[in-house]
């Protein structure tokens, strides 16, 4: 997850948005500038305005990894643990173990959260969960690098609860980065306020009928205490694992690119080739979920969002890759054209939910003749999970991006040798 | 120009808003709002929680910077120069109240100011600059918890200065910044995605950041959006928008520029007497009348071993029931406890709620016989609210009374003398002399000020005999 997240975050660095928010962050503030950030060797920040920046870069292509329940984790804790391991002072930089539990402690909160709603099992429609998990998962994170008390955590967790909070609305537009951003950031100012003596309510994550606290952001709220650590703790990734994605576009996406590949090789066999004049009718069955449902989208932040988009551009192209969300690939005219033979199905049995959703292409020809391709699991969920190879594939090519050979395999050695770091911090200033 | 959508509408109108659609009376309250407001955060830089979150801010730094009120010894970039003031303001909880509820000032005002110095040399933001873009930053508050049923109540969910004061916050900051209209709806969308904080850290030391923060969220979404940052351009129209925050949400498009119906002008503040939640005002007003008729009647001494219980009849609002409050925050978010302070003092104060004050034996007592109780016909709504104190004596008697309409309340607002009382008794914890006179008179000339800097260099407590020679010379 760590290398993935690194990976992306790089990758993220080549994009407007990132630019517009490392631009904002330069011109404000120059001072305690001890952060590295993405994709920018020499170049420091502040610590939580690094988090910030290195966050919009993580998430900003939607290509950053997914749980079930539904969030993205590793954005919205990573950025803010490598932040703050740079502003220790050198006699307490966290070893390589520290880091690795702070991580996991990062993610555990947000897993343990989503487990009080029931409504945070399905595919969001009211708050981005990132911004609600996130923060509050990035707070904890800081919390236990920083070796704050008790008590010290528990207000860090209050006073996150009222930084958190993005509507959905955003989502499949150019601020939807700054939700992972900020959730990383927030989670980190939390955990520094309340390093300072910052309290607030001791109850955040009970629920207070009439008066809401952490509660506030579902409908229906049931939390439940973890079992206090002795000897072994069960943390939730141990269950269950993360869906890594193989091209930038919502998680969604990736059903209906597998099936769109799938029925692409019959249709192939068939005709002998793609020949798109044969289709009358692309009939896709997916799930009912609003943000994700665009037949025409204009932008990449939308196009990124939508399963027609992407099933045809799966279609016509063999794959789907970076490449394929640029302007020119947006706009061309073949797509375009496929793009009008789209007709959308909601069957019921298709729950808009990652761990049972499916995707299903369906090529109805002018001949009569009907093709189909079924997508249950995609090589990448958390049911058929990257090879070694695979993740080391799309970490060298998002990297290499923006980073020489030797410091892009220098990361690669030193994640996979994380708990044997004695100085954590190094792996922040290799960025 | 007519927008399709109640966002695109919002953007139109936070642009094309101009110095002539200000009224007279809109103006004259701004006036007082601003006042009242920098008073209340002048006093509050003295709490301990503005302390944490100097300290907090002081780790960033720049070249561009803002005054940060009431010091002459540092300054911050805007953004924490905004929030620092904004929790400033709200540190007491002695800032303005509006109907439907929330605290309009407190979000909008550091920010403006904060902003105000941060363009470069040659440009100066002019006093009408500034009450417009405030103005701009109420009517959008205003306006948005006009949306929702549940907003014309005291709230339960989120703290709404952190749903529409962030939102509100962002708005001003547009129009001081002059963003077109592309931008403007970006900021509105940008800012959704800072909003939002739940209501149960109110009554504890986190709550003053909800007002900073809001305040430092809108400049930043400002910001951003100023940098062609995009968003969502249906922020809010749709449910998933700003619809996130209320069960029911339904937007409607604004006034026409051609002859703006501004919200303050229908409906004016409240502006607090004493640093408590606005629901124990009216507790106050029963609590001290119910003294004096108690004094009256018992040889002008006040007979507290008599008393047998204290009944106290308020809407229900569970945060701000507290029978036993132990901190200064639940001191101010507690009816029972502002019940039983002003049938021992007569009145409540700054001072009311000192730690020696919230627990001195002698209260603590009160409190043991004190109960609310909650008739059905008094609703959570600051419009509609009521308190009746009845004391219970040993004897049998009982002595009651009842309040309405607070004096400060919207329907029986303070007067000119006592507005500036208050703002005097604050400010001076922390300026000297000529710069509290400073601030009145540019606040009370504020349209003719041609450079509101000078707002800002007395706000810092500079040199205050210079600049009051500057100001004689406007």
């Amino acid at each position: 997850m760590i290398l993935d997240s690194i990976g992306v975050g790089l990758m993220g660095s080549t994009t407007p948005v990132f630019d517009i928010a490392l631009q904002y962050c330069r011109e404000l503030y120059s001072s305690v500038a001890v952060s590295s950030v993405y994709g920018r060797p020499g170049m420091k920040l502040s610590p939580t305005l690094a988090a910030f920046t290195n966050g919009v870069a993580t998430h900003s292509m939607d290509f950053d990894d997914t749980w079930h329940p539904a969030t993205h984790p590793s954005g919205a804790v990573l950025p803010a643990l490598l932040a703050a391991s740079q502003m220790l002072p050198p006699s307490t930089k966290p070893n390589g173990l520290d880091f690795l539990l702070a991580f996991n402690v990062g993610l555990e909160v947000q897993g343990r959260l989503m487990h009080f709603s029931t409504e945070a099992h399905n595919i969001p429609k009211r708050f981005h969960p990132p911004s609600v998990v996130g923060t509050m998962g990035s707070a904890a994170a800081t919390a236990k690098l920083l070796s704050l008390s008790m008590t010290q955590c528990a207000h860090a967790l209050g006073i996150a609860a009222s930084l958190a909070g993005a509507p959905m609305a955003n989502a499949a537009t150019q601020a939807k980065p700054l939700h992972i951003g900020n959730a990383t950031r927030l989670g980190f100012e939390a955990a520094l306020l309340a390093a300072r003596g910052m309290e607030a309510n001791p109850v955040i994550l009970d629920d207070i009928p009439g008066c809401s606290g952490f509660s506030a952001f579902y409908s229906v709220y049931q939390p439940k205490p973890l079992s206090t650590p002795s000897d072994h703790h069960e943390f939730l990734l141990e269950k269950q694992d993360i869906a890594f994605k193989r091209f930038p576009a919502h998680l969604g996406m990736h059903w209906v690119v597998d099936a769109a590949l799938s029925v692409r090789n019959l249709f192939i066999n068939y005709a002998g080739s793609f020949s798109p004049s044969l289709i009358r009718t692309i009939v896709l069955k997916i799930p009912v979920s609003k943000y994700i449902n665009r037949p025409f989208p204009s932008s990449e932040h939308q196009a990124r969002h939508s399963f027609q988009f992407n099933a045809c551009t799966a279609l016509l192209d063999g794959e789907v890759g970076l490449s394929s969300f640029t302007e020119s690939s947006i706009h061309r005219q073949e797509l375009r054209e496929l793009l009008d033979k789209v007709v959308v199905e909601h069957p019921e049995d298709n729950v808009a939910n990652f761990d049972k959703m499916y995707g299903e292409v369906a090529l109805l020809l002018h001949s009569g003749d009907v093709l189909t391709g079924k997508c249950d699991t995609f090589y990448g969920h958390w049911r058929k999970p990257l090879s070694r190879e695979s993740l080391l594939k799309k970490f060298r090519s998002n990297a290499s991006h923006v980073l020489p050979e030797e410091k892009v395999e220098t990361i690669i050695t030193m994640v996979d040798n994380l708990e044997n770091m004695s100085d954590s911090s190094q792996l922040a200033c290799s960025l | 120009m007519l927008a399709k959508t109640v966002t695109g509408n919002f953007a139109n109108v936070i642009h094309g808003l101009n110095a002539n659609h200000l009224t007279d009376q809109v103006i004259q309250r701004s006036k007082r709002m601003i006042l009242d407001t920098l008073g209340v955060g002048l006093l509050g830089t003295s709490t301990e929680v503005y302390h944490k979150v100097k300290q907090y801010s002081k780790i960033y730094s720049s070249d561009i910077s803002s005054t940060i009120w009431g010091h002459l010894d540092f300054r911050l970039p805007p953004l924490y120069a905004a929030f620092v003031n904004g929790v400033a303001v709200h540190s007491m909880d002695f800032d303005d109240t509006w109907h439907p509820a929330t605290h309009p000032s407190g979000a909008v005002l550091p920010a403006v100011i904060a902003l105000s110095e941060a363009f470069p040399q040659k440009k100066k933001i002019s006093g009408l600059d500034l009450l417009l873009a405030f103005n701009v930053g109420i009517e959008v508050q205003g306006r948005l918890l006009r949306f929702s049923n549940e907003a014309r109540n005291i709230p339960k969910r989120f703290h709404p200065p952190t749903v529409v004061g962030t939102i509100g916050s962002a708005a001003a900051c547009a129009k001081l910044l002059a963003l077109d209209r592309v931008k403007c709806k970006n900021t509105l969308a940008i800012a959704a995605s800072y909003a939002g904080a739940p209501l149960a850290n109110a009554a504890t030391q986190t709550k003053p950041l909800h007002i900073g923060n809001a305040a430092k969220h809108g400049l930043e979404a400002a910001c951003l959006a100023s940098q062609d940052l995009q968003g969502n351009k249906q922020i809010l129209d749709m449910e998933s928008g700003m619809g996130a925050f209320y069960t029911d949400y339904s937007p409607q498009s604004l006034p026409t520029l051609q002859s703006y119906a501004w919200l303050l002008d229908q409906q004016d503040v409240a502006i607090k007497r004493f640093p408590a939640h606005l629901g124990t005002h009216w507790v106050a007003d029963a609590a001290s009348s119910v003294r004096r008729k108690l004094v009256e009647s018992s040889d002008n001494l006040l007979p507290l071993d008599k008393i047998e219980k204290v009944i106290v009849k308020v809407p229900e609002v569970k945060y701000v029931n507290r029978p036993n409050p132990n901190s200064e925050h639940e001191a101010r978010h507690s009816f029972q406890f502002v019940a039983c302070s002003a049938l021992l003092d007569g009145s409540m104060s700054v001072q009311s709620f000192a730690s020696e004050n919230i627990q001195r034996p002698a209260l603590r007592e009160l409190l043991c016989k004190t109960q609310l109780q909650h008739p059905a016909d008094n609703k959570p709504s600051f419009e509609s609210l009521y308190c009746e104190v009845t004391v219970g004596l040993q004897d049998g008697n009982t002595i009651s009374d009842r309040c309405d309409t607070f004096y400060g309340h919207w329907r029986k607002p303070l007067k000119k003398e006592d507005l500036e009382k208050k703002f005097q008794s604050n400010a001076s914890e922390v300026l000297p002399a000529e710069a509290t006179e400073g601030i009145i008179e540019t606040v009370y000339n504020l349209e003719k000020v041609k450079d509101c800097s000078i707002l800002s260099m007395f706000l810092s407590g500079q040199s205050a005999r210079a600049l009051s020679e500057k100001l004689r010379l406007l």
